[in-house]
């Protein structure tokens, strides 16, 4: 018998690729008596070498893990592979109970489907009170819209009721039948129109009731999967990887992914260079200069920085750049001087912002692109207009001979030194006014490109991170470069701003 | 070489660098007047600006051994005094994390 059996399924098969389509169903009816012999069959299989675990360390199950892939095959659509993976390890998604009670809510078998749900053998008398409540909800919606207004009610009245559960929903449903045809009709939508859609739905929903060890939950792989991505990438203490995660490997950014080696050496400036930054859309550098000069540097195809436009007229050092939000012109602020406008395109100086009697010393654009803000040596800061019509003016009480602030992506918030060691968080909105407190001089600060963290540098060699997102918070503090003359500047970068760079008297590059 | 980290100092009689005017220390911050420096008169400051400090040594002073820093204008570079570290006899511990600025190198306004 059992020698004959095993011959059996290749000649099937090889029928059933043959027979014309319409005797598949017949093929396939042809197998089902095999299946309970085949599962016969596997049983012993375990004895025989199969381990109950699965994976080197010994802490997967062999059959929980064959089942999330057969859910996964069935999900991508892939019901053959599904079925043949099911027959060939001999451990089915779900047991014959389980199918045979998704059959019958598929089919509409309400009643059928709760007598099997009782023999599934779920412990939980509250879990199945409130699958069973589900279904019935279900049958209850359908014959309502059936028009079977009494079936409705009498299962409203004897078959959910005595649950004695979801006493609020039992409410609601009472209204659909006091309800006219079209209030019916606007709450059922809620479920779904057809019935096949929302039978899968509260097929769906049964899975969240049941135990996952009764049903399969859905998307399991993809989920365990996103889980090892994501402590992948979080465990990775040198991330700055543009690129996806790949299954095929695992996640890990070396250091050789941080900048370490000097590609190129820019030689234009005739003296000191005190500023850089990068146009906002990465194309673009400026330098500033002692030798009272700026360069617009241009960034080609190689990644290669070509001198643009050397920008002179300034009478005094140049101390400070600021691109401009479209990165169509760039400010320049001279030492104690005035502050000029520039055309990137044809590097012509469009504008001179100056205050007389007063020397300027630092400047930025407002996120519009219409304003200017500058500061002042009498401690002032200055808000302009493109025509260098003054628009507002406010107090600062710095000391230093360098005046940072910065202003949010909004508009909203100027944040400027106050203090030899305050920083000044104020909103233009709400007049409100914020302060961090230092215990150290502080010598410069940037903002990130999201708005929530300044990084602030301290004449003590220390760096510290604020997140200023709500009340300012201290939440890191870095130290190793080398600052006792000279202002340092450190600004954020990498992939996602997760990186700090900063300037060093020694000449290394933190 | 780079920009040059300066700050002021409020009020009018301000101690500046003899040699280029940055502000060193403020009158409200003197300590002494009774020190003597390598030049003469010198003054105790409880700080100073536009300094930097050169490296630690041990040196007998008049008044006993004291590991000190001298000071430079930052600015100019000039040597204007020490900064006490540490003093190794107790009644003279109160320098410590104090300045010693010599007379001869400042200029005051006023």
């Amino acid at each position: 018998m059992g020698g004959f059996e095993d011959d059996e399924p290749p000649s099937k098969r090889a029928r059933a690729s043959s027979v014309e389509p319409a005797s598949l169903l017949d093929s396939f009816s042809c197998l089902k008596p095999a299946a309970p012999l085949g599962s016969t069959m596997a049983r012993p299989l375990p004895s025989q070498g199969k381990e109950v675990m699965v994976g080197s360390k010994g802490v997967i199950k062999r059959d929980e893990f064959v089942r999330i892939i057969t859910k996964a095959l069935y999900s991508l659509g892939y019901e053959k592979s599904g079925a043949v993976l099911e027959e060939e390890s001999g451990i089915t998604l779900h047991s014959p109970t389980v199918n045979l009670f998704r059959r019958q809510v598929l089919d509409g078998n309400w009643d059928s489907a709760v007598v099997t749900l009782k023999k599934v053998g779920l412990l939980d008398e509250n879990i199945v009170k409130s699958a069973i409540f589900l279904i019935l909800e279900q049958k209850f919606l359908e014959l309502l819209r059936n028009d079977n207004v009494m079936g409705a009610i009498r299962t409203l009245q004897s078959e959910i009721t005595p649950l004695g559960v979801n006493k609020k929903r039992v409410h609601e449903l009472s209204g659909c039948i006091i309800s006219s045809p079209q209030h019916v009709l606007l709450g059922f939508s809620k479920l779904g129109i057809e019935s096949s859609n929302s039978r899968l739905k509260l097929l769906e929903e049964l899975q969240k009731v049941l135990p996952p060890t009764v049903m399969v939950p859905e998307r399991r792989l993809e989920n365990l999967l996103e889980q090892a991505l994501t402590v992948q990438r979080e465990a990775c203490y040198f991330h700055n990887s543009i690129d996806g995660l790949s299954l095929y490997t695992d996640h890990h950014c070396g250091k050789d992914q941080l900048p370490s080696c000097t590609v190129q050496v820019l030689r234009a400036h005739r003296d000191e260079v005190w500023f850089l930054q990068f146009s906002n859309n990465g194309k673009y550098l400026a330098s500033a200069s002692n030798d009272k000069s700026a360069i617009i540097w241009k960034v080609d195809e190689d990644g290669e920085l070509l001198l643009k436009h050397t920008l002179t007229g300034h009478d005094k050092p140049v101390m400070m750049v600021a691109w401009s939000p479209d990165d169509c012109q760039l400010l320049t602020c001279g030492m104690e001087e005035v502050i000029r406008c520039w055309d990137v395109e044809s590097g012509k100086c469009l504008h001179v912002y100056e205050k007389s009697g007063i020397g300027l010393i630092s400047c930025g654009w407002f996120p519009d692109g219409k304003h200017i803000l500058s500061g002042l040596t009498d401690h002032n800061f200055c808000l302009w207009d493109l025509d260098g019509k003054e628009v507002d003016c406010w107090k600062g009480q710095r000391s230093s001979k360098t005046s940072d602030f910065a202003v949010s992506n909004d508009g909203k918030l100027i944040i400027s030194m106050n203090r030899e060691s305050t920083i000044r968080l104020f909103d233009r909105e709400t007049k409100q006014e914020r302060l961090i407190e230092e215990d150290n001089t502080i010598t410069s600060f940037s903002l990130s490109e999201d708005g929530d963290f300044l990084l602030v540098n301290l004449i003590s060699e220390a760096i510290h991170l604020w997140n200023i997102r709500n009340c300012p918070i201290r939440v890191n503090r870095y130290a190793g470069h080398k600052r006792s003359r000279f202002v340092i500047r450190s600004c954020f970068g990498g992939s996602e701003q997760a990186f700090i760079a900063s300037g060093s008297e020694d000449s290394q590059v933190w | 070489m780079g920009l040059l980290f300066v700050e002021s100092l409020p009020g009018p009689k301000v101690f500046k660098c003899k040699f280029c005017g940055v502000d060193s220390a403020s009158p409200d911050a003197i300590v002494s007047k009774e020190f003597r420096g390598r030049h003469g008169r010198a003054y105790l400051f409880d700080s100073v600006v536009n300094v930097s400090l050169g490296p630690r040594e041990d040196r007998l002073l008049m008044t006993g051994l004291h590991t000190v820093n001298d000071i430079y204008c930052s600015c100019c570079q000039r040597l204007l005094g020490w900064r006490y570290e540490k003093a190794y006899s107790e009644d003279q511990k109160y320098k410590e994390g104090k300045y010693i600025l010599e007379k001869h190198m400042m200029l005051k306004e006023g």
